[in-house]
């Protein structure tokens, strides 16, 4: 069988299910249980991430951590049909919280900041053969770095261009990108997924195949 | 080598990475299986791979088993009365 493939729940993520879809006061108070387990998810996550967040982002977590919770427990009621049985059903409904409180906190901590790749600065094409980045410290292999430079100016759309340079050179986060581009965070994935394996096609053909196999 | 470590960083392992909502979809029973301390390498490789590749994704993978072994076992409601 597949690892993740449809199977019976386990009898304690029947429990939730019966509830949630049941009649009456109990499937409000299931939904409430849940709710709280979801908001103290979100606050774990949250304080997990508090040494990188901004300052002025920390007065702010309360708020982001209900909103997540709030709008987790919606995605999980909306999508309880699609819930397959492959994992329990906490950890199923859990990660729907963390997808919100993550993209609330990368997007807020984003706020306002610039991002060259997507205002067209031009030096942003540059950082391939600067190696800014700390990805691209060895300057040894400035042959293969120029190489790839220029299959990313002559091999990939504008679209791909920029979110491969927003999210490879500048560190950009997918989630900033879906928001900025006004897309989803699958969708961008989707777009740099195809970048890569454009510019990895680009580097086998100049005699790189070794290194990019 | 180093020059494959570059190449790494900067292109991922493009051709076996399902994306974000494929293992999104997967995420769940990745979790448990890691939570078990079952071998998630060798059952859930291409999730592996899409971890490898997404900064985003890995980052909330880790919050996840984190929270969820932080808050430790988590009890079902109760069965509803069946007489409402």
């Amino acid at each position: 069988m597949h690892p993740d493939a449809p199977r019976s729940p386990d009898p304690e993520s029947e429990r939730w299910l019966g509830a949630l879809t049941c009649e009456g006061p109990a499937r409000e108070g299931a939904a409430r249980r849940l709710h709280d387990l979801l908001l103290r998810v979100a606050y774990a996550e949250a304080h997990r991430r508090r040494h990188r967040l901004p300052e002025s982002l920390l007065e702010e977590l309360d708020d982001l951590c209900t909103q997540a919770a709030s709008d987790a427990l919606m995605a999980v009621r909306r999508k309880l049909g699609e819930y397959s049985g492959a994992a329990r059903f906490t950890t199923w409904a859990c990660k729907f919280v963390i997808l919100e409180i993550s993209s609330r906190l990368r997007v807020r901590a984003w706020k306002g900041r610039p991002v060259a790749s997507l205002d067209g600065d031009e030096r942003v094409k540059e950082r391939l053969a600067d190696s800014a980045p700390s990805a691209l410290q060895a300057i040894e292999h400035r042959e293969l770095l120029a190489a790839l430079a220029r299959a990313v100016r002559e091999e990939l759309t504008e679209r791909q261009r920029v979110v491969f340079r927003a999210a490879v050179l500048e560190e950009v986060p997918i989630d900033v990108l879906a928001e900025r581009l006004r897309s989803s965070r699958g969708a961008v994935y989707k777009v740099l997924h195809d970048a890569r394996r454009k510019l990895r096609e680009a580097l086998s053909r100049a005699g790189y195949a070794e290194n990019v196999a | 080598m180093k020059r494959d470590r570059i190449l790494r960083a900067l292109l991922g392992d493009a051709a076996h990475d399902p994306g974000c909502e494929e293992t999104f979809a997967a995420l769940g029973a990745y979790v448990d299986a890691a939570l078990r301390g079952e071998n998630v390498a060798e059952r859930y490789a291409r999730v592996v791979t899409h971890l490898e590749n997404c900064p985003g994704c890995r980052e909330d993978t880790e919050g996840l088993l984190a929270a969820l072994r932080a808050i430790g076992p988590i009890a079902p409601p109760e069965p509803p009365n069946p007489t409402g």
